[in-house]
């Protein structure tokens, strides 16, 4: 157009308001992200819709569950209606809008971040617990990878700050992410962190007098994506990428949040949660973590017969033919089943109680009651409660509460128990004073106590993290349970047990595996009915999210660390005594 | 002798029968077993052999006894940790497995190697080649009854080991290079002490040759014995000197070169009869273009970096990874993680002293080959042996057997 033509032409009318784009897909966003095409429902954050066709952007500050900070700007992408790059987690999508992750500007940005971040990080991989599974080593190796350009000094800030009796904050290695400081605000509702200081003296920090004591502060561990805050309970303990993780279930309370169990030869190292919407979402309690102990400790690797000083160690066969013996000719044996025990162990328990020792009831057994709150932590705190009541209705049995097992004790009206795990919800000194006086007392238990003491026949059980099994938490919802590692010592699940009696007995019905004890009697529990016990089996996925694998298996088949199965001192201790007897 | 009348039923009757003495020899033909711990069988490799006679009926070649899961380790260690495994393929030319398994790689990645790395790459797989070539004619010798021609040959062999070890570290099993690379330069004073080494192989060589080419004892074992036809080589998939001393014109330096090899003026001998005495010649000759490569390289080898300068590929300089927060990081991650090879599958090949050596690699994007399948040349020659040797006699196996040149670790993997 020639300047004359300008001139000539009319004054052109102000344009029109842009038309809003007509959606492709009523009801629908529909966008693009490098060209693919992504439909998403309207107000959905960018960084999830852009996950569906499988775009990954990267990020520290952002969390699905908390609130958008978007204060890292490493998720910063090129839309085509800003002329400057936004963050992915903070942009609403919109009609028609082009996304652009893989441009020489974002990757420009991603790098810039990256040297920024580690600017003032302090060179401590080494001794670092989050080695492995850092976000700023994966990102450093994908979006960076450059040589520092620092010449002078780094920034000092407190390297072991206390901030409660379960985190410890490293300052220098933290990223000023802010999701720790959200959790507690948003989520567990006790905003007992916060931000100090200005520029690179920035800090996150406790409010002057107070400390990080909520009940959930070591979910501000896992949501740290470095290794500024870490768990009391496993600092220096593991480097994690020799840990492999198994998905399981904590048996901390009737809650039965989601877990992984992550495991190096046949001892778990700690939980993390696994993300359930419908359980604990993507958290769990400091009280639940700890319980992880009770599967390393004080565990009942040896069978035995005979009580005290009399105790001697027995391989399996030999413990289930004498504890078979004993039974054959006893009446009136009374049964305890403890709420603490999974699903199959207790449909094989109960089944064998019903069959073999003619019980018309059972005793409920299971860990005190004890402090519940608004959000996860439940007072009972046996996983499996809800189990329990309804295998024992499904097969007829009539549930007494305990101090009924109590009073008989006192009263010497019974003279024989069998206990189906051997958790107490009463003072266990107390009880196996009364235990004491039993002239059967056959415990089938996983840890050991005052109460298995009083044994005349203890059987070692696995935990659940060596079988395959289900809960029924406390509001119905079964979930099912994976294998991190073979039994412990001479250990053996309830139903493996349970099947040796029966043969020795001479009665019907074995089982192989807790599969086989599910398929054997569950179809009787109509609660039962509708779980499909193959396929809700969470995907036995080593480790989720980035970070270092082990591989999933050793080259000859063995998981990580099987090494050490059965390598501790006291179990071969054990082989020796069972040898010289 | 005794009086006492004879037993017929006992075979050590120490009076037999007049006639029993006459016996006819046995007709049946004799199954015997060569290997698999047998001088004359390098590697540990057990023939089944079927004999009328001194005429070899049937030859089986049985592998496995060096079997060590080669491919199910590689699949289980970072792309940097199958480096060692690829020294125990053939032993005797280790540079050349470790530079050719390092090539694949770098050609999955798609990576350029610094120029100085890659005349260093020559020049090692030459080196390695005289290596291999010379303990294959010192054994040949040795076997058929030649001590001194072994001696020569070993002495010369030994003064190439001395300068590989200088070199890698290790006098066999090298793990030598990196990938994006090599992981050190050569050694100070090094080059004139291979020039010295060099002149010295060079003159035992001419001094094995001149014992056993023309030789009558040796010739006329080696002449006209473990025949094969070219057609039939390359049925069998023949590669290198035995595929060459049939007369088929083929080596993958030539044919598809890799480094610098096309920078460089040598020849690749061949030879008609297909016969043990032709294949024993092409390594004569092979040791001659070797030498000939070497000392071209250490002219033409430009200064300058031996390994890429990238993070992700490449081990930090040490002070970095102790000093720097980046350093550590990049270190840790290619350690225990691995090299982050794009996701595909490749199939690279170099020319290794027995032939084609091919490596085919499939990565699923992550640190670890998610296959890896080697094309040891070792495998098909040994598989083409009883086609040479069936019909002759049992002498024409041994040098047979040598100048094929088999060896255990890359056949068996």
């Amino acid at each position: 157009m020639s300047n004359d033509e300008k001139k000539a032409a009319a004054p052109t009318p102000p344009p029109a308001a842009p038309s809003k784009p007509q959606p492709k897909n009523p009801g629908f966003v529909t966008f693009t992200v490098d060209g693919k095409e992504v439909v998403a429902k309207p107000g959905t954050n960018m960084m999830e819709a852009v996950k569906q066709v499988g775009v990954e952007v990267p990020y520290y500050c952002y969390h699905p569950r908390l609130s958008v900070a978007a204060n890292c700007r490493m998720c910063m992408v090129e839309v085509s209606n800003s002329p400057k790059l936004v963050p992915a987690c903070q942009t609403p999508i919109s009609e028609g809008l082009a996304v652009k992750t893989t441009t020489e500007k974002v990757a420009a940005q991603q790098k810039a971040v990256m040297e920024f971040l580690l600017l003032e990080h302090p060179v401590d991989c080494s001794i670092c617990d989050q080695a492995g599974e850092c976000k700023l080593q994966d990102y450093y190796m994908r979006y960076d990878f450059q040589p520092s350009r620092l010449t002078g000094e780094k920034v000092m800030k407190n390297k072991r700050k206390e901030l409660g009796p379960e985190v410890v904050l490293d300052q220098e290695r933290c990223v000023m992410c802010t999701r720790c400081v959200r959790f507690m605000k948003e989520v567990a509702n006790e905003p007992q962190l916060g931000v100090f200081g200005r520029g690179k003296h920035e800090v996150i920090d406790t409010f002057p007098g107070q400390k990080l004591d909520s009940n959930y502060s070591v979910n501000t561990v896992d949501v740290c994506p470095v290794g500024a805050l870490t768990y009391k309970d496993f600092r220096f303990r593991a480097r994690s990428w020799f840990l492999s993780a198994a998905p399981s279930v904590c048996t901390g309370c009737s809650r039965g949040c989601n877990t992984w169990a992550d495991f190096f030869g046949q001892d778990t190292y700690r939980y993390r949660p696994r993300e359930n919407e419908a359980v604990n979402q993507s958290w769990m309690c400091n009280e639940g973590r700890l319980t992880y102990k009770a599967l390393n400790e004080a565990r009942v690797e040896k069978n035995t017969t005979g009580r005290g000083p009399e105790a001697l160690v027995v391989t399996a066969q030999e413990a289930a033919t004498a504890v078979a013996e004993k039974l054959k000719g006893a009446s009136g044996v009374a049964v305890l089943a403890s709420a603490a025990l999974s699903n199959e162990s207790l449909l094989a328990g109960l089944a064998f109680a019903k069959d073999a020792l003619k019980a018309k009831a059972v005793y409920v057994g299971g860990r005190p009651s004890g402090k519940g709150d608004a959000f996860l932590m439940r007072e009972d705190k046996n996983p499996n409660r809800k189990g329990l009541e309804a295998i024992a209705r499904a097969y007829g049995l009539e549930l007494k509460p305990f101090e009924e097992l109590e009073k008989a004790l006192d009263g010497n009206k019974v003279k024989a128990l069998f206990a189906v795990g051997t958790e107490v919800p009463t003072d266990e000194a107390a009880f196996a004073k009364k235990a004491a006086k039993l002239e059967l007392f056959v415990a089938v238990a996983q840890n050991a106590s005052a109460v298995t003491a009083e044994a005349t026949h203890l059987l070692g059980a696995v935990s659940h993290v060596e079988d395959e099994g289900t809960f029924t938490q406390g509001d119905g919802i079964t979930q099912r349970f994976r294998r991190a590692y073979p039994a412990r010592g001479d250990a053996q699940p309830v139903w493996k047990w349970i099947s040796g009696l029966r043969a020795a007995l001479g009665l019907e019905g074995s089982y192989g595996s807790s599969r086989e004890a599910w398929k054997a009697h569950a179809a009787s529990v109509p609660e039962f009915k509708e779980f499909n016990w193959d396929k809700m089996a969470p995907i036995a996925q080593r480790k989720p999210g980035t970070g270092i694998n082990p591989l999933p298996t050793g080259s000859d088949g063995r998981p990580a660390g099987f090494r050490e199965f059965n390598a501790r001192p006291e179990n071969a201790a054990a082989v020796v005594k069972g040898e010289s007897r | 002798m005794s009086d006492s009348p004879r037993n017929p039923a006992d075979p050590f009757d120490p009076n037999p029968a007049e006639h029993e003495l006459e016996a006819h020899l046995q007709t049946r033909p004799m199954e015997i077993n060569m290997g698999p711990s047998h001088p004359a069988t390098h590697g540990t490799v057990r023939l089944k052999i079927v004999l009328d006679g001194e005429t070899i009926l049937k030859a089986d070649p049985e592998i496995g006894f060096l079997h060590r899961g080669f491919q199910k380790s590689c699949e289980n260690s970072t792309w940097t940790q199958v480096l060692p495994y690829t020294d125990r393929l053939n032993y005797v030319s280790a540079l050349c497995n470790n530079f050719g398994y390092l090539a694949a790689v770098e050609k999955l990645i798609g990576l350029e190697i610094p120029e100085r790395a890659q005349w260093i790459r020559v020049l090692g797989a030459e080196l390695h080649r005289i290596h291999d070539h010379l303990t294959c004619v010192g054994a040949v010798s040795l076997e058929l009854g030649g001590f001194a021609a072994f001696l020569y040959g070993l002495e010369a062999r030994e003064l190439v080991a001395d300068r590989v070890t200088e070199l890698t570290g290790a006098r066999l099993t090298t793990s030598y290079g990196r990938i994006g690379g090599l992981n050190r330069d050569l050694p100070e004073g090094w080059t004139e002490r291979l020039v010295k080494t060099l002149d010295k192989v060079r003159e035992l060589c001419d001094e094995v040759d001149t014992i056993l080419t023309r030789n009558r004892l040796f010739a006329d074992r080696m002449r006209g014995t473990g025949i094969i036809s070219a057609q039939e080589a390359m049925d069998y998939g023949f590669t290198g000197p035995c595929l060459r001393a049939c007369g088929v014109d083929y080596d993958v330096r030539k044919a598809n070169p890799y480094w610098t090899y096309d920078q460089v003026e040598f020849e690749v001998p061949v030879f008609q009869n297909g016969d043990n005495y032709d294949r024993y010649l092409m390594r004569i000759e092979e040791l001659k273009q070797s030498d000939r490569i070497i000392r071209q390289v250490l002219k033409k080898m430009p200064a300058g970096p031996v390994l890429v300068d990238d993070w992700r590929i490449a081990l930090p300089p040490k002070p970095d990874v102790y000093g720097s927060i980046e350093g550590v990081i990049a270190h840790f991650k290619l350690v225990m993680e691995g090299v982050q090879v794009p996701a595909g599958e490749v199939y690279h090949a170099t020319e290794s002293p027995n032939g084609e050596l091919g490596w085919y690699i499939r990565s699923d994007g992550g640190g670890r080959p998610y296959k890896l399948h080697v094309r040891a040349p070792g495998f098909p020659i040994l598989s083409g042996v009883p086609r040479m040797i069936e019909g002759k006699l049992l002498s024409d196996l041994i040098p047979t057997f040598d100048t094929v040149n088999m060896i255990g670790g890359e056949v068996e993997q």
